[in-house]
């Protein structure tokens, strides 16, 4: 038990300096680059005299470093900001018309929590549909790895990592929705909403996943204690289920946490925004375009630390997997 | 000069690349590629319209196969009347060009940094490792965005975003060739005669593990080159009216309903680039497994 304390204590130490890294290049950046953003919240019909007392407000004015401190205090405090362009009725402020300052803009961690929800189930979504194809195709062409399931394995890998997901998106909404009605595309009024953006995302995201299993269930397959369970007269399927599977799974795992964690977080940004998706890429996208900087630097923080999670968390389940590997 | 040729097929490399080659994905990939970037370079320097050029009286025309008469446009126009292939070329042109000098970017970074890394060693080493793990944890999409949507996005700013984003993987490996290298014979070999630590990263270490990577590296040029479509169709690309894949399929899923061509034409010819350089590069890694062990 000691040892899973230190364990979690070590990466969690490592992974809020991570957070708090990456938290500050960004906050560094949004704020080195030309644009007052008092310009932005208060319009173009305010004073010069105006501006300045708004920023000393809001303390723009102050050091980088102070305004990072501050900003990391209100963050412990769930507080993340407000947005400079959305009110808290949800509609756009439109620009000159706000000059009384931020008091009636929504807090950026109400915008997060609305839209976070639909992220998930969106991610989640597409998760189950990659290893629903993913992990029988994946795991017949590791089994026979000279034979033509594994040449069309690797032929659909290939061409579903070519596909650019715009590209696919745009297909798919012109095949399945426009032309034969199957199912809803932009927006979101129901479940059904999430089912094309999740196939865009389950489609890149078998590419890696298909290629990763089968040959980690080949070289599983070449270990000696597989000829061993022959000889004590095992059966093979119970030998895929009990020991190779079980063997394939730590890289798998760990490529779930590095790879797809990165992977699937930043297309969900592209498809959301593709399909006009109601989430969190469709939120800091538009925040992009409205240069809405708290909202940018709350979820960019906020995909950090998640990401930090996800590989905690995976070497947390390998570890339980697999007994030899060390915390 | 036959002698230096059969010694160079017996090298690490020149097998690698004689088993990449016996692939046929590979021999298919280069030819759909040598194919693709001949159109790219000789048709719009030949033709006489330019790809930026409009033309009212020829909007939405359809693609030839269509059943559309006029044969100067043989895969239809856009919306404003633009020859669809020559924008489709001039888009793979820019393309091809921020994919290729990105990894090159990114790999010479990565090589540099990792092979001091794996080198020295000690906290030098420590610290770029904390710097590629920080690094990694920011998806490129999101740290594309805030960087490209907030600046000004230049073919440079593209470029310099994707090369951040993409030499920690490259650091990685570099670092890990050479730390395994470090402790061999002719490391060795070259300290005792006195060979400066700079000379022997740079002409002992560098040229034994840096191919290998290299060859790899074809796979990130089509990576790279999703990423600029992805930007372009964002708006934080290169701007128009400069053909690029990202902005042609922005502007075409206006048009979706009535002119799917717009959208499908020049995505087919960034589909088709993307999968020839994915045969070479798979074909490439697996000749690379292959020639130093390992399964693929």
């Amino acid at each position: 038990m000691a040892f899973f304390l230190s364990f979690m204590l070590r990466r969690l130490t490592q992974g809020l300096l991570i957070i708090l890294i990456v938290g500050f290049v960004i906050f560094a950046l949004l704020r080195i680059i030309p644009g007052d953003p008092v310009r932005i919240i208060v319009g173009p019909m305010a004073t010069e005299t105006q501006i300045e007392e708004i920023a000393k407000d809001l303390g723009l004015r102050d050091p980088l470093v102070v305004q990072f401190g501050r900003y990391l205090v209100e963050l412990s405090n769930g507080d993340m900001g407000n947005s400079f362009i959305k009110n808290k009725s949800g509609a756009n402020v439109v620009m000159g018309r706000s000059s009384e300052g931020l008091d009636n803009k929504a807090s950026v961690f109400d915008l997060i929590v609305a839209a976070a929800p639909y992220s998930i189930q969106l991610a989640g979504l597409s998760v189950v549909f990659a290893l629903m194809f993913s992990l029988p195709v994946g795991i017949a062409a590791g089994l026979r790895p000279d034979s033509w399931i594994n040449k069309i394995s690797f032929g659909i890998s290939s061409i579903f990592v070519s596909l650019p997901n715009i590209w696919l998106g745009i297909l798919l909404i012109l095949i399945l929705s426009t032309k034969l009605h199957w199912l809803p595309a932009i927006g979101y009024k129901g479940f059904s909403y999430t089912i094309l953006p999740a196939i865009v995302l389950a489609i890149e995201l078998s590419s890696v996943i298909v290629r990763a299993l089968s040959s980690s269930v080949t070289s599983a397959m070449q270990e000696t204690y597989i000829q061993a369970g022959v000889v004590r007269g095992l059966s093979v399927g119970h030998m895929i289920r009990h020991h190779v599977l079980r063997n394939a799974a730590i890289p798998m795992l760990n490529l779930f946490g590095a790879q797809l964690g990165g992977l699937l977080l930043g297309s969900i940004f592209v498809v959301e925004y593709i399909f006009n998706y109601p989430g969190l890429g469709l939120l800091t996208i538009n925040a992009v375009f409205q240069r809405d900087f708290p909202v940018i630097q709350g979820v960019a923080i906020l995909t950090t630390a998640v990401l930090v999670l996800i590989n905690i968390v995976v070497d947390l389940i390998s570890a339980s997997i697999d007994r030899r590997l060390q915390y | 000069m036959e002698k230096e040729k059969a010694h160079f097929w017996h090298t690490v490399n020149g097998r690698m690349l004689s088993t990449a080659w016996k692939r046929p994905g590979f021999k298919l990939g280069l030819f759909v590629f040598v194919f693709l970037l001949l159109m790219a370079l000789i048709l719009p320097a030949l033709s006489d319209v330019s790809a930026t050029k409009i033309s009212v009286r020829e909007r939405f025309l359809p693609p030839v196969l269509m059943g559309n008469a006029n044969t100067a446009h043989l895969f239809g126009t856009d919306q404003l009347g633009r020859d669809l292939l020559l924008r489709s070329l001039v888009g793979l042109q820019n393309a091809l060009l921020i994919g290729v000098l990105a990894v090159v970017g990114m790999f010479i970074f990565g090589a540099v940094i990792g092979i001091v890394s794996g080198y020295r060693g000690g906290l030098v080493d420590t610290i770029l490792m904390r710097i590629t793990d920080a690094q990694m944890s920011i998806p490129v999409v999101i740290l594309a965005i805030t960087i490209l949507g907030v600046a000004r996005p230049t073919p440079f700013s593209v470029i310099v975003v994707l090369v951040l984003a993409g030499w920690p993987t490259y650091a990685r490996v570099a670092r890990s060739a050479a730390l395994s290298e470090s402790k061999k014979e002719y490391v060795r070999a070259a300290k005792i005669i006195g060979a400066s630590n700079l000379r022997i990263m740079a002409r002992h270490i560098a040229p034994n593990i840096l191919p290998p990577i290299a060859f790899i590296g074809v796979l990130d040029v089509a990576r790279m080159m999703i990423f600029e479509a992805i930007f372009g169709f964002i708006g934080i690309g290169i701007q128009p009216p400069t053909p690029t894949f990202g902005n042609i399929l922005a502007d075409g899923t206006k048009y979706l309903i009535n002119a799917w061509w717009i959208t499908v034409i020049p995505g087919l010819f960034l589909f088709a680039a993307l999968l020839s350089l994915n045969s070479i590069g798979n074909a490439l890694e697996k000749a690379r497994n292959d020639v130093f062990g390992g399964h693929s």
